[in-house]
């Protein structure tokens, strides 16, 4: 909302306050309405002053120009120009030699074939007032002023305009009026006043013109009046009235029009004037719309209307969406003399809901939305009509047409010390009594620890308790209150367990050498056809946002892989040569039944080498096994065992695939990713993993495991392995043959693959692998000969088995 | 005993040729040319029992000293020897220790999950715990519950990302608010961090960015905890005593509302061409108030019994304050140059 520092003087005297536009702001800043900005509107003006043309010639060189001769009061000036709107004895703006514009100019001298042009005579634009007056032409000002007076002290030309962001509460404050309220409730000492053309106005005249019935069926509609002006002549509005609106923002269009504006933009009631021969019918209904009733709107556009909508109708036609925006055929043009003013009250949640609905934000829905203050229909109509007198010289005495519904009154709300005291860690009531009545909020009731207030028709906000508290605490400010902690406090807060595991994941793979990133939820839709998911995979059918803003960010992750992935692109491609190793951890949105949807907790990571993988150590080499520890450092911490087993995903490499099972259940994946893609991304060698950390949440407690005092004996074994056979496997026939072959009473504590051999002496479709094997027994010292006895047995059940010993 | 052959000339000998001995294999030959099978000192002990009965007793002696001189100067000598071996070996395999290092090197933080957590655990540490709740969710507990109906004006201040079937994703992180009244009902302590999405993509704005909610509720609630809390909260995470300062504002679901400020982190209001306060000194960092009655009532709690204040706080702005970074779309574009760079270091070999 803009607000004029010249026009808030017609509603309060501030000028005793000696305060500053900057001092205010800050004040209303604190109180809770930031003011944004503060503009002085006549920018860098200096010296421009008014002046009379005395004398006109036209150049004796050249008849494009005339040259006038001005008087200042204080001296003649000459000045060419080749503007053409002016006569002798006009007052103008006279920019004289060494005098700067708003815009900073600084004007000299200038010679127009053979006549010295002192300075020049300016136009609206150039005094930076836009869409006031024609631009080509000077401004021609009213006869009142006089040579020698100073721009910026006329015509509200040096103004100060306050940009203050109301929030939506605060509907009230969208008027100068409102605002002058405010002032007065922050500043007790300052003294509000009513301007002239608010004061009463004897309108006792029957309408000239016979009208009918306003009839208000719909009890969203809490009141509608109509107000007549006659004679009416459309033109200009007075200068100063065309300024104040272009600073406020508003184009000036013509008198008529401007009245309401300029109404709606000091007292905060939005108006509308039509012609009153454009009514279809000299008769007005206010109601609800019908279930899919349709109207053309003023910008041109047809709406599919609602039961929720309200209507106003003249004749069965409907001419305007209440509150919200008017038809197209009303309106006021040049030869408007009989001139209707429309001046009502609406109830903001029909409103709201029709302007959102719709997405129309216009002045109107905008405040009847934040609630217009419905005492304000009637005086804003008086105010409207006394300047239809004095802007459009038209006859107005005519006594307004109403009708009313239910108009919501305030109800009292009472304050008790206590909740003041517990709210605001203050508690002097008499105190908030001065500083309530001040924002005009009346004390009704009550002078103990419990006082009954009746706020004005104006603030609709106010409404219980913690709302007089409200006011009381942004007058006072909150900054002097102290600060404290209870001094007894049960701390048995826990940051939980999805908490825990996510830091436990971060320090982990951090420490591993990933980096942490953060990717956004929505992907584009395209990401499972990119990642080749089948269509009935579950995450190739992502929960898919209406209103995107962009189309890659439209689709809800199904996966963190796409997100990681580009991530690597932007690093490689933001010229990061080194190795990427990045991780995520976060929700992915899945589709459950119907109506549905599950956000599992994921743990997602990739590496890559780099584009540069040359080390004096040798080339880095991380591959599928280093990923494999990563994730076993990530599992095994939390108390689990994983267990890797061949595996696919569309996206990966077809024999570089592991499933992740824990407890047996498929948690994940890891594998290299399928070289199509890798090629499609333009990097070689990508490993990557995803896994639901919704189960490792509870961590379990490791067994503990007491160290034997006896020591082991090493064997070692090496076989002959088809090379389909994994290394799992062949490890469970081994521990199976020493369960098969031993005694209770010797374990094998240790198996661990130490050799894998293929080549020379091998025979094709097979491999060597070799295991070291550690027998040890808990309670004593093992002979050489029982070791050697086992470990032959074990022998022979793996030949059983079938496997050929090297 | 060899008559030519005496004691003294056998020590000589010894001592002559272990001085010029220079490797262990030297030494070896000498320990077998004195004590060895056929060495000088054994035939000299060997030849004891020949000698007379009353020199053989005081021969022997001699012969045992020399011995353990001879044994005891090639242990003596052959550690010397090892050591200077030792030495010149360790010298040869010298190393440049400047080199880089060698395998993988740590990684680094997201700074705002660094951010999150920092802060849950310093308000675990006042007693709050973390709450949580979906990112898609209902409309009813995004607005209705937090006292913002759907004609309500206050929904333009959170443009809004909808599904077809009327779910969104939740512009802020007080439905968990609802949500958690719901669960655990009163007295309450908790804080719930979580992505949040709002339809805005500019410099300042990203469509999905990260908050943590506060809540609290009890009896009599007072306005000076919710302070302390927050003067307790923000210092502990910037490391330092902050001024901050409150400006009334509005929300729909705390009465009173109010803004936070604290001092300029980067310049305490010194530098009035700061970068980062732009010289007011002062930087807008939560949004908080006393929760609304209608809002407990939405809880289902009693509000003429539980009050309870609450707080919404940006970690990517923490994250930004407390880091330095200029642009927030560049924290969620996985770019791990830019946080090698500013976060953890030069890659290793």
């Amino acid at each position: 909302m803009l607000i004029s520092w010249e026009l808030l003087k017609n509603f309060i005297d501030i000028e005793p306050l000696e305060l500053t536009p900057e001092e205010l702001a800050e004040r209303l800043t604190f109180s809770g309405s930031e003011v944004e900005s503060i503009t002085y509107t006549a920018g860098k003006m200096s010296g421009i002053v008014a002046a009379r043309i005395d004398a006109l010639e036209t150049h004796p060189e050249d008849s494009k120009y005339l040259i006038a001769h001005l008087n200042t009061g204080t001296g003649e000036h000459v000045c060419v120009t080749s503007a053409k709107n002016m006569k002798k004895g006009d007052l103008v703006f006279y920019a004289g030699e060494g005098s700067v514009l708003p815009d900073g100019t600084k004007m000299g001298t200038r010679d127009f074939h053979g006549v010295q042009s002192f300075g020049m005579m300016l136009s609206a634009e150039e005094l930076g007032l836009h869409y006031v007056d024609d631009p080509s032409g000077l401004l021609i000002l009213p006869n009142d002023a006089r040579p020698g007076d100073k721009a910026e002290s006329l015509y509200h030309i040096g103004d100060v305009i306050l940009d203050v962001s109301i929030t939506p509460n605060r509907g009230d404050l969208l008027s100068h009026l409102g605002t002058a309220r405010e002032i007065k409730g922050l500043y007790p000492k300052s003294i509000l006043k009513t301007p002239e053309w608010l004061r009463p106005l004897k309108q006792d005249k029957e309408w000239s013109e016979d009208f009918g019935k306003i009839s208000l069926p719909d009890k969203g509609c809490y009141a509608y009046r109509l107000g007549l002006a006659t004679g009416a002549k459309i033109g200009g509005s007075p200068l100063t009235a065309k300024i104040d609106l272009a600073h406020l923002g508003m184009r000036p269009i013509n008198n008529a029009v401007d009245v309401t504006n300029y109404i709606m933009l000091m007292l905060g009631q939005p108006l509308h004037a039509f012609d009153l021969n454009t009514l279809p019918s000299r008769e007005i209904t206010v109601r609800a719309a019908h279930s899919g009733e349709h109207m053309t709107t003023l910008d041109g556009k047809d709406r599919e209307l609602t039961e929720r909508d309200m209507l106003i109708t003249s004749g069965g036609e409907a001419i305007a969406l209440a509150g919200v925006m008017g038809g197209e055929q009303t309106g006021i043009n040049d030869g408007t003399s009989t001139i209707v003013i429309e001046s009502a009250s609406f109830s903001p949640v029909r409103v709201g809901h029709t302007s959102r609905r719709l997405g129309i934000n216009s002045e109107a829905a905008f405040r009847f939305a934040r609630t217009v203050d419905p005492s304000l229909s009637k005086s804003a109509l008086m105010a409207a009509t006394t300047l239809m007198r004095d802007w459009c010289g038209a006859e107005v005495d005519y006594r307004p047409l109403s009708a009313e519904n239910e108009i919501h009154e305030p109800k009292p709300v009472t304050l008790t010390r206590k909740k003041l005291s517990t709210y605001l860690s203050w508690d002097n009531m008499n105190e908030a009594v001065k500083i309530l009545e001040g924002f005009g909020i009346k004390h009704v009731k009550g002078d103990g620890d419990e006082r009954v207030f009746m706020p004005p028709t104006s603030r609709p906000d106010i409404t219980i308790e913690e709302d007089l508290i409200e006011e009381v605490g942004r007058f006072r400010g909150y900054n002097d209150t102290e600060d404290r902690l209870p001094g007894e406090m049960p701390r048995r807060a826990d940051i939980g367990e999805t908490m825990r595991l996510s830091g436990f994941i971060r320090n982990t793979l951090m420490s591993r050498g990933y980096t942490e990133v953060l990717t956004y939820s929505f992907l584009p839709e395209d990401f499972p056809e990119k990642l080749r998911l089948s269509p009935d995979d579950l995450r190739a059918k992502p929960l898919t946002i209406a209103n995107p803003i962009s189309r890659d960010q439209t689709a809800m992750r199904t996966t963190l892989l796409p997100g990681l992935l580009m991530g690597l692109k932007t690093s490689v491609t933001s010229g990061w040569r080194e190795p990427v190793r990045i991780f995520e951890e976060g929700r992915v949105f899945l589709r459950d039944g119907e109506n549905s949807h599950t956000e599992p907790e994921h743990a997602a990571g990739i590496i890559f080498n780099g584009l540069d993988t040359r080390s004096p150590f040798g080339n880095r080499n991380d591959d599928f096994y280093s990923i494999k520890a990563d994730i076993e450092s990530l599992i095994t911490a939390r108390g689990y065992s994983p267990e890797f087993v061949s595996g696919h995903e569309p996206f990966t490499h077809a024999g570089q695939t592991a499933d992740i099972l824990v407890d047996g259940v498929k948690i994940g994946f890891a594998g290299r990713l399928k070289p199509a893609i890798e090629q499609e991304l333009d990097v070689e060698g990508v490993y990557a993993f995803e896994i639901d950390v919704t189960g490792l949440s509870e961590a379990r407690k490791p067994e503990f495991k007491p160290a034997s005092s006896f020591p082991a004996s090493f064997r070692d074994i090496s076989l002959l392995v088809s090379i389909d056979k994994s290394n799992d496997s062949v490890m469970n026939d081994i521990r199976e043959c020493v369960n098969e072959s031993g005694n209770d009473d010797i374990v094998l504590e240790g198996l661990r693959i130490f050799d894998i051999y293929s080549g020379k002496g091998i025979p094709e479709g097979f491999r060597s692998l070799a295991y070291t094997l550690s027998y040890r027994s808990r309670n004593r010292t093992l002979t050489v000969e029982e070791v050697e006895t086992l470990h032959n047995n074990v022998r022979e059940s793996l030949k059983r088995k079938g496997y050929i010993i090297r | 005993m060899p008559e030519d052959i005496n004691i003294s000339t056998v020590r000589d000998s010894f001592r002559e040729s272990l001085a010029s001995a220079k490797s262990l294999q030297e030494l070896d030959e000498i320990r077998v040319k004195f004590t060895g099978k056929k060495g000088t000192l054994t035939q000299l002990l060997r030849s004891l029992g020949k000698l007379p009965p009353e020199i053989r007793k005081s021969t022997g002696q001699e012969l045992n000293t020399l011995r353990d001189e001879i044994e005891q100067s090639l242990e003596l000598t052959g550690k010397k020897i090892r050591d200077t071996e030792n030495e010149n070996q360790e010298f040869s395999q010298r190393i440049d220790v400047t080199l880089p290092s060698k395998g993988r090197k740590s990684g680094a933080f997201h700074p705002v999950l660094q951010t999150m957590h920092e802060i849950a655990d310093i308000m675990q540490g006042l007693g709050y715990s973390v709450a949580s709740g979906p990112e898609i969710e209902e409309d009813y507990y995004n607005f209705e519950c937090l006292n913002v109906p759907a004609w309500h004006p206050a929904r333009d201040m959170q443009d809004t990302f909808y599904f077809p079937d009327g779910t969104l994703l939740r512009t802020h992180t007080s439905p968990v608010q609802i949500r958690s009244m719901l669960k655990y009902g009163a007295p309450l302590r908790i804080v719930c961090p979580g992505k949040v999405y709002r339809r805005d993509n500019d410099t300042t704005h990203s469509p999905m960015f990260n908050q943590m909610e506060g809540l609290l509720v009890d009896k009599n609630v007072p306005f000076s905890v919710m302070k302390g809390t927050m003067s307790e909260m923000l210092n502990a995470f910037f490391g330092k005593s902050l001024r901050y300062r409150f400006r009334a504002s509005y929300f729909p679901f705390t009465e009173p509302s109010m803004e936070l400020d604290i001092e300029c982190v980067e310049c305490s209001g010194h530098n009035p061409h700061c970068r980062v306060c732009h010289g007011t000194g002062w930087l807008e960092v939560a949004g908080m108030g006393m929760v609304h009655p209608n809002v407990i009532r939405a809880g289902k709690i009693d509000p003429d019994e539980f009050n309870g204040f609450a707080f919404g706080i940006g970690l990517d702005r923490m994250a930004m304050l407390k880091y330095g970074i200029g642009d927030l779309r560049l924290l969620f574009d996985g770019n791990v140059s830019y946080f090698m760079s500013g976060f953890g270091g030069a890659e290793s070999c």
